[in-house]
């Protein structure tokens, strides 16, 4: 090699300049640039060269063309850059070309025929542009200029094909719709009811009018099925392979990864804590989003592919996880996040202070909740209006949410909120809970501060400022703690060698979900901390994906990527 | 069993050998209502022709519906020859529903003058490639897939050939006024009853895609010509 190379990222003029001017001071040029030809792609009217010449452009195309030094790639992008002693490696991802610039001859016949009308970006939309079309007038290289996935199925964690199961709907074809959604999503009853559907705050038509219902349609789609007793089909592979799989945790990830697995030939074991399976689902999420007949129905049916159900069982007290790890040929951990966390005041052991999972939880045990007085809710996600709501069905005289923030702030789905409102529970905002005033070991009162919107913090949020001397106390019975939640992961031993993070969470590769020891696979809120049922489900899938290969891998003798 | 002698009959192969400008001719040459029989699904002797002949008859219907033709003056049906009585029955309450819109132009979206000036449109447009190609490639989009393997649902496909003939009954409409004399993008949004934004928008479209080219420039706006096209 000649002298030093240099990457230019961009063929605007002035990267074609600045390649000209390196490749004359005698480096080894390559210059990538996004668009499929150098140009004026988007380059601003304000900005264009005039030389006297042609009104476009002046940069020396064609110099560049003939350098012997100058290598361009066009229609790439650089997508990963790392510095190793003073050098530097770049990875560029070159987008296929569609025209074969070798045999295109400009003669305009594709542009002429082509059905599909675009936005004109060249042009800021005063016309149309063709899918296929040249991308600069100056250059004209033709490409096709090609889509990626819809933004509904782009948002959604699990990326569904939501533009064909609606469109199947719409055909009226609910089988083939069902069928779509289970490629990806075993699911469709449960994510149909408790989906927050970020895809539907992403619809496109939501710029129109209002977005397609997608979360509804699923939910349609998997009650026709239900209400008309159709049978969903069970399809697995004749025979199984010899190697099984440990799943810790019957919960949306878990049975998510059980469903996969067992679709692509590999039995599994699922070991519950709990006396019966659902996790999230069946004991965090009330009975009145998500009825448990409903829930044990697309449960069983997941089963039924060829997962073996083991209830009651926690690992590191009944079944160690070491013992796990001899016996089974990968282990997927899909615990949840299951811990509140503490407030962090004083009085906060009294009798009568409780945390939002645990009161869920036994709620759904359909355990007895000793409803009476007033309750109060601290916090103001998801969790908080579930236990909210839920205390209001179970008797309490009075349930009171308080939030440090304002509404505007709250993370909660806002049709929670309302729901709630129109239930009569009450809300107070920018309140915070200072300490909890007991008599004889049970919980009589909260004191709380009021706050103000201060500066914004890292989560982009106005950060709640407590204002002096604003102390007011309310008497109650009940304090629900649902500020957030942590997993517990003390089941995991330390000699195990898994790491993790210190949010108590696992630490994976982003795409096999592998933590740094082989053949320990994880995904979930015991992986991501607590998020939404569908990328728990959409964890479970890619793991159970890596899982194959690990397995099949083992067996040729390739590996599996740990995180970096 | 007797039928009204208000039909003429026209022998074809197959369903699938209605073109969709056939549709579209009859309407121009003055006919009142067209009806498609072919043999049923399944029943087809070259396998899937009549399926080719709903899509077909399909497209012409939207075509003809979206330029202001009543879409009730369009039938496909299907009956084997052995049913003589479902053909009676068939050709009688098509007959019927003819009766009951009148002729051409007195239940439809249009009176007759402009209707008939808009059929010709819609005939230059079925008669293009790129409606012709779409109609072509819609089973194969719907069961094996496009280059990418995507498969598309009809409901899509429809929705998608929808916008395509909007375009395209778009773009002729302003082809066809351009032939007479070139002119701006204004005066013919007033000759169609169009706004001026949107027609440009077809008119700019069109020059890129070389079949319309600049005749000169009055006052502020520039005006159009048609462009002769040549063989690639």
């Amino acid at each position: 090699m000649s002298g030093k190379r240099v990457v230019i990222f961009g063929g605007d003029p002035a990267g074609v300049a600045a390649a000209l001017a390196q490749a004359k001071a005698g480096m080894e040029v390559i210059l990538v640039e996004s668009s499929p030809s150098l140009g004026a792609e988007r380059l601003p009217q304000t900005r264009i060269v005039t030389n006297g010449g042609s009104p476009y452009l002046e940069s020396d195309w064609d110099a560049v063309k003939r350098h012997p030094n100058i290598r361009v790639i066009t229609n790439a992008d650089v997508i990963k850059t790392t510095s190793v002693d003073g050098t530097y490696r770049f990875h560029i991802r070159r987008r296929t070309p569609r025209v074969d610039p070798e045999k295109c001859n400009a003669c305009n016949a594709c542009i002429r025929v082509c059905p599909i009308h675009m936005y004109d970006d060249f042009n800021e939309g005063i016309g149309f542009r063709t899918a296929i079309d040249f991308f600069n007038p100056k250059t004209g290289v033709y490409n096709i200029f090609k889509e990626d996935m819809p933004i509904c199925q782009a948002t959604c964690p699990a990326n569904l094909d939501i533009r064909s199961y609606v469109g199947l709907i719409a055909d009226g074809n609910y089988a083939a719709s069902l069928a779509k959604i289970r490629e990806r999503l075993p699911f469709a009853l449960s994510i149909g009811r408790v989906c927050p559907h970020p895809c539907e705050t992403a619809c496109n038509r939501g710029y129109v009018d209002e977005p397609i219902s997608i979360c509804t349609l699923k939910r349609f789609v998997a009650d026709w099925e239900m209400h008309h007793a159709v049978d969903p089909p069970v399809d697995v592979p004749e025979k199984f392979s010899d190697e099984k799989v440990a799943v810790i945790g019957a919960g949306p990830a878990g049975l998510t990864c059980a469903y996969f697995l067992a679709k692509a030939g590999y039995q599994s074991v699922v070991y519950e804590a709990m006396p019966e399976p659902g996790g999230m689902f069946r004991f965090g999420i009330p009975e009145y989003r998500l009825p448990t007949p409903t829930l044990m129905r697309e449960i069983n049916w997941i089963l039924a592919h060829g997962a073996e159900l083991r209830c009651n069982v926690r690992v590191g007290k009944d079944v160690s996880f070491e013992d796990l790890r001899k016996e089974y040929a990968a282990i997927f951990v899909g615990v949840g996040a299951w811990t509140g966390m503490k407030l962090g005041i004083a009085g906060e052991d009294l009798q009568g202070v409780i945390d939002g999972v645990v009161f869920l939880r036994d709620a759904n045990l359909g355990k007895k909740i000793d409803a009476r007085g007033r309750v109060i809710v601290v916090g103001g996600g998801n969790v908080a209006m579930d236990a909210a709501r839920v205390s209001w069905r179970a008797g309490f005289e009075e349930v009171h949410v308080f939030y440090r923030r304002t509404k505007k702030e709250m993370p909660a789905s806002p049709w929670e909120i309302e729901a709630a409102e129109h239930e009569r529970i009450k809300f107070q905002y920018l309140v915070a809970p200072v300490e909890v005033i007991g008599e004889s070991g049970r919980m009589k009162a909260l004191k709380c501060l009021r706050m103000q919107l201060g500066e914004p913090d890292a989560s982009g949020r106005r950060r709640p400022v407590p204002i002096e001397g604003s102390e007011f106390v309310v008497e109650a019975e009940t304090l629900i703690a649902a500020i957030g939640q942590s997993p517990d992961l003390k089941f995991v031993p330390e000699e195990s060698g898994v790491k993790i993070t210190r949010w108590s969470t696992f630490d994976v590769h982003t795409e096999t979900y592998m933590t740094n020891v082989p053949g320990i696979f994880s995904a979930g809120d015991c992986q991501t901390g607590p998020d939404i049922a569908i990328r728990a489900c959409a964890g479970g899938r890619k793991a159970a994906a890596a899982i194959v290969r690990y397995i099949e891998g083992n067996r040729r003798g390739s590996q599996v990527k740990g995180p970096e | 069993m007797q039928y009204t002698t208000d039909i003429r009959i026209v022998r074809l192969m197959c369903t699938g050998r209605v073109d969709p400008t056939i549709l579209a001719e009859a309407f121009v040459n003055g006919a009142d209502g067209v009806m498609v029989v072919g043999c049923h699904f399944g029943d087809c002797h070259y396998i899937t022709g009549n399926v080719q002949g709903k899509i077909k008859v399909g497209l012409a219907a939207r075509v003809l519906d979206y330029v202001g033709l009543n879409p009730k003056r369009v039938s496909f049906d299907q009956c084997s020859s052995a049913e003589g009585e479902r053909f009676v029955r068939l050709i009688t309450e098509f007959d019927n529903g003819i009766r009951e819109l009148g002729p051409l132009g007195s239940h439809d979206r249009l009176p007759m003058p402009e209707l008939r000036e808009k059929l010709l449109v819609a005939k230059t447009a079925l008669g293009k490639e790129k409606l012709r190609w779409v109609v072509g490639k819609f089973t194969e989009f719907a069961t094996k897939g496009n280059k990418y393997g995507e498969r598309f649902t009809e409901h899509e496909m429809w929705r998608t050939l929808d916008t395509i003939v909007m375009d395209e009954v778009a773009t002729y409409q302003i082809m066809h006024e351009l032939e007479g004399s070139p002119g701006a993008a204004r005066d013919i949004a007033a000759r169609l009853n169009l706004p001026p934004p949107h027609v440009l928008r077809y008119v700019l479209a069109l020059q890129r895609r070389g079949l319309v080219e600049l005749d000169g420039v009055e006052g502020n706006s520039p005006r159009y010509r048609l462009a002769e096209v040549k063989a690639a």
